[in-house]
């Protein structure tokens, strides 16, 4: 009773319409990203039907460690026969283990932990933990910002169609054009709790922040005791080079949020880290903010996995050197292109290619679908997309990439259109 | 090839389908926008004016500032009103050209998936 | 050797609980550590299964926290971590963006399985994340702001979903939250229908409160609620991440009395303890918004391929071996021993009340609460004062409970009790004697 794996493939897209998101489907289908993952490895996903795709989605750098880790996978079975989530009312002693080893491998002072599931529930707690600890208001985030979804991120996004439409927000935020210190600086009154940003701004189209801004932003809240977050999600855990992206310019944020890659791909598993000083408004509300399913057993158990294989393997440095040859395909690609491809904006294996325009990046994300490349444009800037591979990335498999962004472009200039608008 | 009375029968058309759809109208009721339609074989232009959700009017030539320009054969842009092609596939095949933000792209083919969901 | 390995490796006890202890200080919530110790709760837990679970010392208990209703299926429940184990084998969480068959495949049993037209499901982590989703759904399909909610209800911590919580402890620090939030009492219809207004969105709350103190909504109220929301175009939310999974005796609480919501939030139980899903089911015609909006609620780690398979297995499990009956005879075996202990301590115990296994132990004065918990600890029993209600303690132990378990609780309760009895008269005689 083996079903063939297009018919699979067709009652799973019929299922996902159905019961899911019909919409959806439909784009992803017209975008020829109606893909439905059988094997994954390393870089690679294949379509249950055979067709192989290098994975430059990632879940915007879920998979920092590669797709379905053995080494990971191994550990979470073998934790599977011992534990469940766990409740987490009770101590956890692998909850106690994973913020210990957060404390040893963030930067500067940034020492306590807070658990969560997902990356904007650990974005709500820090702004929570901002408001709760100053006992001011204001939060300032950035134009075209991405926190998440839950109330108190999804009133930091930059980025209105996201908002509109479940109106009123959260109030008591501010938003100032990014890498700006200027405008970071006359927004903020005595009232201010805290400044959050991306170290690079990711859906905002891969913006990286100018390490004299970091500095500046580090100066100013010093000096008005302003609390300043760091939104690592999309950054952390390798992504940029090095362990965190905050590491570039030197300045430890009073919070770093965590989340993504910090699952292994595996399990779902986000963190708030916060300095020693900011706990105290814990010591007092021990219990008023919760997760059932954060920092559970086995998730910390991955995330810890997560952590060795990292630093065991050197990932970050690979990371770095993987990006290095990804720019020496993206000079030429500059040269041959300049009519298309206006800009690339990186950071270690965090990529962006800017186009012309905002039909482009859809349009690119069908060309290399076909070409055997997933990827899709930045949620906040269509002109923008991005390319996040696993970290682990063989060289072999950025030739390929390239190549794939070759055949594509070319294509694209066959057909037109690609005027600025 | 397609006339430019003949795209203003289609228009037409559409614009009956959509703005008789309770649901679609329930769905877009916070899409206000001008789109203009070019035909770039025969060189006609036409303005369609949305508020809300409805389609209220359709003329020959570009009038006013529009939100999104749509551009394509004339009989492709005919076809995509009579619901014979898949817009968006037609789209990412470089085949019609939308200038636009890529949110308001996602609803015309939101449209489409309405009235046509088999297409 | 990997991470785990070092962890099982370690035997020595004290060692682990020391270390443990020293990192929750340094690193998690010194204070949380305290009140663990001071509520009973300082249990490191080791082996877990059924309705037990065993300190790392190897004390035995029985779970009636079960993090409020996560393990419905039993702790550790084997034939869920098969499934699991099995998945890991070829799956890992899967692109957000690709179509996930399985993600498809449960969003299919929870349409079969869920009461009334509930049909479509957007996945995400916890259950909180869930309400925010409802809540958003609301608002978008409605094109209306505001939400009415129930004073003491409990529905998560993060942005829309914490201003719905009916508790201000939980939410002063953190102000302003978003508007368009109305508290009214719970079980009180006409309270609704005065705080209704044209720009109503829905009424969300819990057909049981679990964390107000366990208090199940009238089958009347519910049916009130539906017909008030059906005449003025308000959508009907219920929060089923306590009470979902046969907590109560039915797969869904909403089953009790026959009213179907616009939207279920579900969480908890759904993937039987080993996997953090959740999900907001609703009605085709709510479904609308996301063609307007196809991507306008995403989120990375919801509903992954090996969430939704776990699930997939957990409703299975629960299906298989009907455990919505089983939490009808053990709530009855349990209701009759509580009953009794009503009977026996009339000046301890006040009420006691449920539904199914969603139990609760109301006593006169918030101290007992807590000082309960740390009896029964001692006397073998893991469990929790309500949050939003230290006077009520909660009963909510895995659905597989024997019935020697459920006598066992009884039986430990009754000696906490008789403690707390002979506590009083101890302090009654000390005053007298002063």
């Amino acid at each position: 009773m083996t079903a063939s794996a297009e018919d699979i493939k067709k009652q799973a897209l019929a299922d996902f319409s159905k019961y899911v998101n019909p919409q959806k489907a439909r784009v992803l289908k017209n975008a020829g990203l109606d893909i439905i993952e059988g094997k994954r490895e390393g870089a690679c996903v294949w379509d249950i039907t055979g067709k192989k795709y290098i994975d430059c989605i990632t879940s915007a750098g879920s998979f920092n460690v590669g797709r379905r880790n053995p080494e990971i996978v191994a550990v979470l079975k073998k934790a599977l026969d011992e534990y469940d989530l766990g409740v987490f009312l009770l101590c956890s002693k692998q909850k106690a283990d994973l913020a210990k080893k957060l404390a040893g491998i963030t930067p500067g002072d940034l020492q306590y932990v807070m658990f969560g599931v997902g990356g904007g529930e650990a974005n709500d707690f820090a702004i929570k933990l901002a408001r709760g600890f100053t006992m001011k208001t204001e939060i300032i985030s950035t134009l075209k910002a991405y926190h998440g979804h839950t109330g108190f991120s999804l009133a930091a996004i930059g980025r209105d169609a996201y908002k509109k439409p479940f109106y009123p927000m959260v109030p008591g935020f501010k938003l100032v054009p990014f890498n700006d210190l200027k405008a970071a600086e006359e927004t903020m009154t005595g009232d201010t709790a805290a400044i959050i940003l991306e170290p690079v701004q990711g859906e905002g189209g891969i913006h990286p922040a100018t390490d004299a801004y970091l500095q500046g932003l580090r100066k100013l809240c010093d000096e008005r005791e302003i609390l300043m977050i760091f939104d690592e999600i999309q950054t952390g855990f390798g992504r940029t080079g090095k362990m965190f992206a905050c590491e570039h310019s030197g300045v430890v944020p009073d919070i770093m949020t965590v989340a993504k890659s910090l699952g292994g791909n595996l399990y779902p598993i986000s963190a708030t880290i916060y300095r020693e000083e900011l706990n105290d408004f814990l010591v007092a509300h021990p219990f008023i903010h919760l997760s059932t399913f954060g920092g559970s057993d086995l998730g910390c158990i991955v995330g810890m996995a997560v952590i060795d294989y990292l630093v065991k393997n050197k990932v970050p440095e690979h990371a770095a050197a993987m990006g290095e040859r990804f720019q020496k395909g993206f000079d030429v690609l500059l040269k041959k292109y300049p009519d298309l491809l206006l800009e690339v904006r990186r950071k270690g294996l965090m990529m962006g290619l800017q186009y012309t325009n905002e039909s482009i990046g859809p349009r690119m994300s069908y060309q290399l679908a076909q070409n055997g490349v997933m990827a899709i444009y930045t949620g906040n800037e269509p002109s923008v997309m991005r390319l996040m591979p696993v970290l682990v990335i063989q060289p072999d498999e950025v030739d390929f990439v390239i190549d794939a962004l070759e055949k594509s472009m070319a294509a694209i200039m066959k057909q037109g259109g690609i005027e600025k608008y | 090839m397609a006339t430019s009375d003949e795209i203003m029968e289609a228009l037409a058309d559409f614009k009956e389908q959509c703005n008789g759809n309770k649901r679609l109208r329930r769905m877009q009721r916070d899409w206000t926008k001008v789109l203009h339609y070019a035909a770039v074989d025969t060189g006609d232009k036409f303005t369609m004016t949305v508020r809300e959700g409805e389609i209220l009017s359709n003329e020959k030539g570009a009038a006013g500032t529009p939100d999104v320009i749509i551009e394509g054969e004339s009989e492709t842009l005919c076809n995509m009103f009579w619901g014979d092609i898949n817009p968006t596939q037609m789209y990412l095949k470089g085949e019609i050209k939308v200038k636009g933000t890529q949110e308001d792209i996602m609803r015309i083919d939101a449209i489409t998936a309405i009235i046509w969901p088999e297409v | 050797m990997t991470v785990v390995d070092d962890i099982l490796a370690e035997k020595d006890f004290e060692k682990i609980r020391k270390e443990t202890e020293t990192n929750y200080r340094e690193y998690l919530n010194p204070f949380a550590l305290r009140m663990f110790k001071n509520a009973g709760l300082d249990v490191i837990e080791g082996r877990r299964e059924g309705a037990c679970v065993w300190d790392i010392s190897g004390e035995k208990y029985i779970d009636c926290v079960t993090g409020a209703g996560i393990f419905n299926a039993g702790r550790h429940n084997r034939e869920i971590t098969d499934a699991l184990k099995k998945a890991l084998d070829v799956y890992d969480m899967g692109g957000w963006i690709s179509i996930i068959r399985e993600r498809g495949l449960l969003a299919k049993k929870l349409a079969q399985i869920t009461p009334g037209n509930l049909k479509y499901s957007i996945f995400c982590c916890g259950g909180g994340e869930a309400v925010e989703v409802a809540i958003k759904l609301a608002r978008g399909h409605t094109g209306k702001t505001e939400i009415i909610c129930m004073e003491n209800g409990y529905h998560g911590v993060t942005g829309f979903a914490l201003p719905a919580t009916g508790r201000e402890v939980y939410k002063k620090p953190f102000a302003p939250l978003t508007p368009g939030y109305i508290h009214v009492p719970f079980n009180d219809l006409d309270a609704v229908k005065s705080a209704i207004t044209k720009d109503t969105a829905a009424v969300l709350l819990e057909p049981v409160q679990g964390e107000g103190g366990i208090r199940p909504a009238d089958d009347s109220y519910l049916a009130g609620l539906r017909k008030l929301c059906t005449e003025n175009e308000i959508l009907l939310i219920f929060d089923e991440v306590q009470t979902g999974f046969g907590r109560t005796g039915k797969m869904f609480c909403a089953e009790h009395s026959g009213v179907t919501p616009d939207i279920m939030v579900l969480a908890k139980s759904m993937s039987g303890g080993l996997y953090p899903i959740s999900c907001a089911v609703f009605t085709e015609e709510i479904s609308d918004f996301l063609y307007s909006h196809p991507f306008i609620i995403i989120n990375s780690f919801g509903g992954t391929s090996l969430a939704c398979l776990t699930a997939l297995a957990t409703i299975e499990y629960i299906e298989k071996n009907n455990l919505p009956e089983r939490a009808v005879q053990m709530g009855k075996r349990f209701m009759e021993g509580l009953l009794a202990l009503k009977k026996n301590f009339p000046e301890l115990v006040v009420d006691v009340r449920g539904k199914g296994l969603m139990l609760g132990i109301e006593f006169p004065e918030d101290s007992i609460g807590p000082r309960m918990a740390c009896l029964l600890k001692k006397n073998g029993v893991i469990s929790i004062y309500t949050f939003n209600n230290p006077k009520i303690i909660r009963i909510m132990p895995s659905l597989v409970i024997t019935e020697e378990e459920v006598d066992f609780v009884i039986d430990a309760f009754d000696k906490s009790l008789k403690e707390i009895r002979a506590q009083e008269a101890g302090r009654n005689m000390k005053g007298a004697g002063k």
